[in-house]
């Protein structure tokens, strides 16, 4: 007779792979880096600028990073998506404090062709009036609408108090949009793209001799005066709120500056933020969503930023639950604080850890996000393995340490919007 | 091309298994026939809300989540008004615990009365949270009802109102999982480094002693075809006015439906797309405009839609657009457009493609279509569209009395 009630015998994850991607040498500090193994025909491209949202005068990065294919003297924006959409390629561009991101998905032998499109492009940027006047009149409605949304209300308020009056903390209202200048548009795409190229990646099987040509292509770019980076941050402590009548739900992020993967408590403090709050099982999840009903999700996480970092926990909740849920969380950290962890749990969270982590090393596109996100603090793939040695090691009294050092209450902004 | 093999157990499971020697990991996905459309008028929602059951403890097992994370493992479930899909990732050699866990929730649930109430609750949140405290989040509540006036697809997958979860009684989740919750009415798909034999054996150990049922018969009163246009306004606190366009379009297993994919994608899908070239870019009608379509498995619908610039009138957008739908239909498109259009589709897929997940999800849902081999049949038909099937398509659906239109208006607050 089948045993249904006791689990099938489990293994644990002895080994994981990490490969590391090529590295070429573009010009100064600007690097490509090629993931080769790629078993189809498709293929990324990523150009890292030093173009994110704390340079230059307020809102200006935004609009520069939306307008890069706006046109030149020669070619409408119409013409240039054109292009790219008869070679299959799909574009991105994203932008952060700290850097601007444009991608492109294609088939690997359109990624070269596109790739000079987009040269074409960014190099001879027109600033055409219409474009300009387009984008601010499409961006303000959008602000309106976000506007209206509880999460955006309380992101923002809370981005304002965690970074407080360093530049991260910069908020955009709708009356900055009217202060936009091309002639500062046109200064910034010069300085932050023009000479801002800190980092190319190539995920796909191309041939050496296109990723040289890639070299060529954007070498004129490269940066030639890495920008500064935030650190030594300190959040505004204590409680803020956004009126926002007629909700049915407050949005809430409570959070405080911490630290990124260069932090000697790193490794550990993911452990602890993953019972936390960073899988479907985890403390704040079952109390708060499966034992309440307060909320649809809850969760909690460790945004990175260059030279620091910040913890984050965030949710929806019904209106009349606000308080009750912000008292829950409260005591989450406090159980954490006072009670030693059962080992049946820290079992299972390294479990579950390790076969994320088998996850994030599966295929070449997820193998080289994951040495992307290690690559910049200096690190290399060891950084895994050692991961790996710290979920193995983490006990009980470590987990409680680090909750007293880094979880009390009076250290965090609590922001709630609705 | 993904390769696949086949089987049926005894109890009318039908079990798909896709190798893939490249990867240390396993996905199991169970695709089970029931989706919002099965519901009753007067109990919506209710697909749904069973689906976050599922994943309140089963008959031998009181969690389910937890010893699928104790394996590396982790797992979600979506409901659509076709459907409903849960699935599983985790390491390939721990996949016996998500064969465990599956197979006990399809043996039987728990029923805790605690876990209805519980996810009432949090099915409550969800419906705030997407559809009610969302500027325009209500407006499929809405368009579904405008554009249906028989077939279910006129109540969304949440739900008609919170009413109809809230009313919920644990004697409607018995029989819900007693009617549609059978080996019959379901199909399993293991993909990951594994051989035939062994999924065979596994399977059958975990799977092959569930009672099989009856598969429920499914007959949904067919959607009679619109011959009147439709039009509704409605007045919301929302920064911009909205326009939401709805044609019929032909079911899944139509080729017509690839067609209407086709034609949406050369409306709106790219910013070298019709709508958004003439409607934006060069009258300056729209701040965004987007064409796509719903993906049902019954008659579903080709959406167009976004938002009026300050200052322009529904009249304009509306004569805008009829003009360019016009011409879909009384000149094919040129060879280069659709070129174009093919090889995103093309690129698009290729990605897709690439996911170990995608790929078992795609076989379960083409296996309900008929035959889960149309995942790669599909490409095919995709690769050899004309340019008159287009325009067919375009003559057949771009008719005033094929569309309903819901108008969103501006209301501005009292500040």
């Amino acid at each position: 007779m089948l045993n249904r009630t006791t689990t099938p015998s489990l293994q644990q994850i002895d080994k994981i792979d990490f490969v590391k991607p090529l590295v070429f040498d573009i010009a100064g500090t600007t690097k490509l880096f090629h993931m080769k193994e790629v078993p189809n025909d498709t293929s990324r491209l990523d150009l890292y600028f030093d173009a994110g949202t704390a340079r230059g005068e307020k809102g200006i990065a935004s609009f520069v990073n939306g307008l890069l294919l706006s046109g030149t003297d020669t070619k409408t924006s119409v013409e240039i998506n054109g292009e790219i959409d008869a070679l299959g390629g799909f574009f991105e561009s994203g932008i952060s404090s700290e850097n601007a991101v444009l991608s492109v998905y294609a088939l690997k032998e359109n990624l070269l062709p596109i790739l000079k499109i987009l040269v074409d492009a960014i190099e001879h940027l027109a600033f055409q009036t219409h474009e300009v006047e387009e984008i601010i009149n499409d961006r303000k409605q959008k602000f309106k609408v976000n506007m209206e949304k509880v999460s955006f209300l309380a992101q923002r308020e809370f981005q304002s108090r965690l970074f407080n009056d360093s530049l991260y903390g910069r908020i955009t209202d709708e009356k900055d949009f009217d202060l936009i200048e091309i002639e500062n548009l046109k200064k910034f795409h010069v300085e932050h793209y023009l000479q801002g190229l800190q980092k190319v990646v190539i995920i796909g099987d191309l041939p050496d001799v296109e990723i040289h040509s890639t070299i060529e292509l954007v070498k004129k770019w490269t940066v030639t005066k890495n920008g500064t980076y935030e650190k030594d941050l300190q959040n505004l402590q204590g409680e803020f709120h956004v009126d926002k009548s007629g909700a049915v739900q407050s949005a809430l992020r409570i959070g405080r500056i911490l630290f990124n993967k260069t932090h000697e408590d790193y490794h550990d403090f993911i452990f602890l933020n993953t019972i936390l709050g960073d899988y479907f099982g985890s403390r704040l999840m079952s109390n708060i969503r499966e034992d309440k009903g307060y909320t649809y999700g809850i969760g909690s996480m460790l945004a990175e930023l260059h030279e620091t970092g910040y913890f984050l926990i965030a949710t929806e909740v019904g209106k009349d639950v606000r308080e009750a849920t912000i008292v829950e969380i409260q005591k989450e950290l406090t159980r954490l604080q006072e009670e030693l962890i059962e080992n049946e749990e820290i079992e299972l969270v390294r479990n579950y850890l390790l076969g994320q982590l088998l996850k994030s090393a599966d295929g070449p596109y997820s193998m080289a996000d994951l040495y992307l996100s290690v690559e910049p603090y200096g690190l290399e793939l060891d950084f895994y393995n050692q991961a790996i040695e710290s979920l193995n090691l983490i006990t009980p009294k470590r987990i409680q340490e680090l909750a007293k050092k880094y979880l009390n209450w009076e250290d965090f902004t609590i922001v709630s919007a609705g | 091309m993904i390769k696949f093999d086949r089987f049926k157990l005894k109890n009318g499971l039908t079990v798909l298994f896709h190798k893939d020697v490249t990867t240390p990991l396993a996905v199991v996905n169970t695709l089970y026939d029931v989706g919002a459309r099965d519901e009753s008028e007067e109990k919506t929602g209710f697909a749904h809300l069973f689906e976050h059951l599922m994943f309140g403890g089963s008959v031998n097992i009181p969690d389910f989540d937890a010893p699928l994370q104790m394996a590396g493992g982790e797992s979600n479930a979506f409901t659509s008004n076709d459907i409903t899909n849960y699935y599983d990732v985790l390491p390939a050699k721990n996949i016996e615990t998500a064969l465990w866990l599956e197979s006990d929730r399809m043996l039987s649930l728990a029923f805790t009365p605690k876990s209805l109430e519980v996810q009432r609750n949090v099915v409550i949140e969800e419906f705030k949270q997407r559809y009610l405290n969302q500027p325009y989040g209500d407006v499929w509540l809405k368009l579904r009802p405008l554009a249906y006036k028989v077939h279910p697809y006129k109540w969304a997958t949440i739900g008609k109102e919170i009413k109809h979860i809230e009313d919920a009684t644990m004697e409607d989740v018995r029989g819900f999982f007693k009617k549609h919750y059978v080996p019959s009415n379901a199909i399993l798909c293991i993909a990951g480094n594994f051989e035939l034999d062994t999924i065979r054996s596994l399977t059958e150990k975990w799977f092959g002693d569930i009672p099989g049922g009856i598969k429920p018969a499914r007959v949904l009163p067919a959607e009679p075809s619109q011959n009147e246009y439709r039009e509704e306004t409605i007045e919301r606190n929302v920064p911009a006015d909205a326009f939401y366009y709805a044609f019929k379009m032909p079911e899944r297993r139509d080729e017509g439906y690839y067609f209407t994919d086709v034609l949406s994608d050369a409306l709106g899908r790219d910013k070298s797309s019709r709508l958004y070239i003439s409607l934006k870019k060069e009258s300056k009608l729209v701040s965004e405009i987007n064409a796509y379509i719903t993906g049902s498995l019954d008659n579903g619908l080709l959406m167009i839609s976004g938002k009026l610039n300050e200052g322009v009138a529904f009249e304009d957008l509306d004569k805008a657009l009829w003009s360019e739908l016009e011409k879909l239909k009384n000149t094919a498109i040129e060879e280069m457009e659709l070129h174009r259009l093919m090889i995103k589709i093309r690129t698009a897929r290729e990605f897709q493609e690439q996911g170990l997940l995608n790929r078992a999800m795609n076989l379960c849902l083409f296996e309900l279509l008929g035959d889960a081999n149309g995942v790669n049949i599909e490409h095919e038909i995709y690769q050899s569209i004309q340019p008159e099937h287009l325009q067919e398509t375009a003559i057949h659906l771009f008719k005033k009395e094929n569309c309903s239109l819901l108008k969103v208006k501006s209301v501005k607050h009292a500040e």
